[in-house]
């Protein structure tokens, strides 16, 4: 990550912002690859440091450290606009998406398409594929022994099964997941102009083929449905697709490599789900807790003051959902890993009106997983000499994580 | 406070203080009853707060809106008696109300 990239200008500390409330912190920074990408960010909860902290890298923002304000503020948009949800705050103009970006009242009707799109009873519907495609892709590896989990199972589950339901050919990932790190792990190779023109160019003339012939897939149904009464302008249904797309190819993919990563160097969890399969329910729940890996802005609407802090108008807040589930005010010892732990709040998925609408397709592709790979592979480790990469971002993920078992 | 009785899928019953003007849907999480998930906060956005409502009470409640019988279209094993939970509102009048929950939310 070059600091050299117009991204990572550092901007002037702003009148209001109180000198104890700045530290040096870049969204975008790669730590060294000893560093545990959860414990690099609860470090904003270090002892002594105020609950909102301002760094002037990425343009200058505020980040919410503490649990109970990053799901207010999620969960609160009269005080807290959508409007911005990249850094540095001109990426926003380059890359526009929808919903994401919109406030209610205009939010509504697009998210409605969404709603119905990844309802409890379509995820119900979509088990039989997920185990079908979670079984072909391990047993295609297993009797060798050895995989590069990232790239060999967890961008391929997801990422195919997604674009299954938006019918986009398997074969596409390679360009939609470059595209889509580009805007949430951006390392300065492409403008965000050229971002947004490469979904652009690959999105559009599907989009205007399935006006014409419609099919039953996704991206139909969005494009059948009316807004407020019209139909969908082209325009919108871009940048709907687009960020459907982004949020399809790179979140689940991460919650899995660095839920596997734990797996791979904690037996005692392994076996207690070997042993009983009922508690992978549970766990899936205390893994979405111990393992968030998304952090978003929101943007200040009015002068204010909150829980203490004087906020101005335009303001930004890089709001981490991984410090929710990792807050000692919220859970006791949060970086233990606790399959019987009772689980409350969390901002894993967001809160309020944008919460992550992708979360029971989330759970059910992570339950079947470890249906079926630990009754496949009930024992594996990293592999000897071998560090795992984890790239930091918008989006937390892991990108190399070679994983060896008996076969 | 006003009573309001869940059972879960199991047949527990867990009885509940609920505060009056909290939702039903509100009520439970609070709790931790497992088989009712309210993920988008009440907002009606991922019907994953359903529930049966016991055929006694069911007239005592105001009718769902037009908004909550779209969204419960997305819920699985929906019956003529569901209803999305984030949706009722724990007053007096039905003090000591019955909720069912599904198997499953999804």
């Amino acid at each position: 990550m070059a600091e050299a990239t117009e991204l990572f200008r550092k901007s002037d500390v702003p009148a209001h912002v109180p000198a104890e409330c700045v530290i040096d912190f870049d969204l975008f920074a790669q730590p060294a690859p000893e560093e545990d990408f959860f414990e690099y960010w609860k470090k904003l909860q270090g002892e002594g440091r105020p609950d909102f902290v301002w760094t002037p890298y990425n343009g200058g923002h505020w980040i919410a450290t503490r649990g109970e304000d990053i799901h207010t503020i999620y969960a609160d948009h009269d005080l807290f606009s959508s409007r911005n949800i990249l850094l540095p705050v001109e990426r926003n103009e380059a890359i526009r998406v929808l919903p994401t970006s919109l406030d209610p009242p205009e939010h509504r009707p697009f998210r409605n398409l969404i709603n119905h799109g990844l309802s409890p009873k379509v995820v119900r519907g979509l088990e039989p594929s997920i185990r079908e495609l979670t079984v072909s892709l391990i047993e295609a590896f297993r009797a060798r022994g050895h995989c590069e989990f990232a790239s060999e199972f967890a961008e391929l589950l997801p990422i195919s099964l997604f674009l299954k339901m938006v019918n986009l050919p398997v074969e596409d990932r390679i360009k939609l997941k470059a595209l889509s790190e580009q805007v949430n792990r951006p390392d300065g190779s492409m403008t965000p102009e050229e971002v947004n023109q490469g979904f652009y160019d690959y999105l559009m003339p599907v989009l205007l083929e399935r006006r014409k012939n419609p099919g039953d897939d996704l991206f139909s149904q969005f494009l059948a449905g009316s807004i407020d009464g019209r139909p969908m302008t082209d325009g919108e249904a871009f940048e709907l697709c687009m960020q459907v797309l982004i949020a399809g190819l790179d979140t689940v993919v991460s919650v899995l490599g660095f839920l596997m990563m734990f797996l791979a160097r904690n037996p005692d969890h392994r076996r207690q789900l070997v042993a009983d399969p009922a508690m992978i329910p549970p766990a899936v729940e205390e893994f979405l807790r111990r393992f968030p890996l998304v952090a978003i802005p929101r943007t200040v609407i009015r002068d204010m003051e909150f829980q203490g802090v004087t906020f101005k108008e335009g303001d930004l807040i890089l709001v981490p959902t991984m410090l929710h589930g990792l807050d000692d005010r919220a859970y006791q010892c949060p970086l233990d890993v606790d399959f019987n732990r009772r689980i409350g709040i969390h901002s894993t998925f967001g809160a309020g009106v944008h919460r992550c609408p992708g979360s029971l397709l989330a759970r059910a592709e992570l339950r079947i997983f470890l249906e079926e790979w630990l009754s496949r592979i009930p024992d594996f480790d990293i592999a000897p000499g071998r560090t795992p990469k984890v790239l930091y971002g918008i989006v937390g993920t892991v990108v190399d994580l070679p994983l060896v078992w008996q076969a | 406070m006003v009573k309001l009785i869940v059972i879960d899928a199991s047949g527990a019953e867990h009885i509940l203080d609920a505060e009056a003007g909290r939702s039903v849907m509100k009520a439970a999480t609070d709790a931790l009853i497992p088989g009712i998930m309210g993920e988008c906060g009440g907002c009606l956005s991922c019907a994953t707060c359903h529930g049966y409502v016991d055929e006694a009470w069911a007239p005592r409640l105001a009718p769902p809106s037009e908004e909550e019988q779209d969204m419960l279209s997305c819920a699985v094993d929906v019956l003529p008696c569901s209803r999305l939970t984030c949706q009722i509102e724990m007053t007096a009048e039905v003090d000591g109300l019955v909720i069912r929950l599904p198997e499953a939310q999804f």
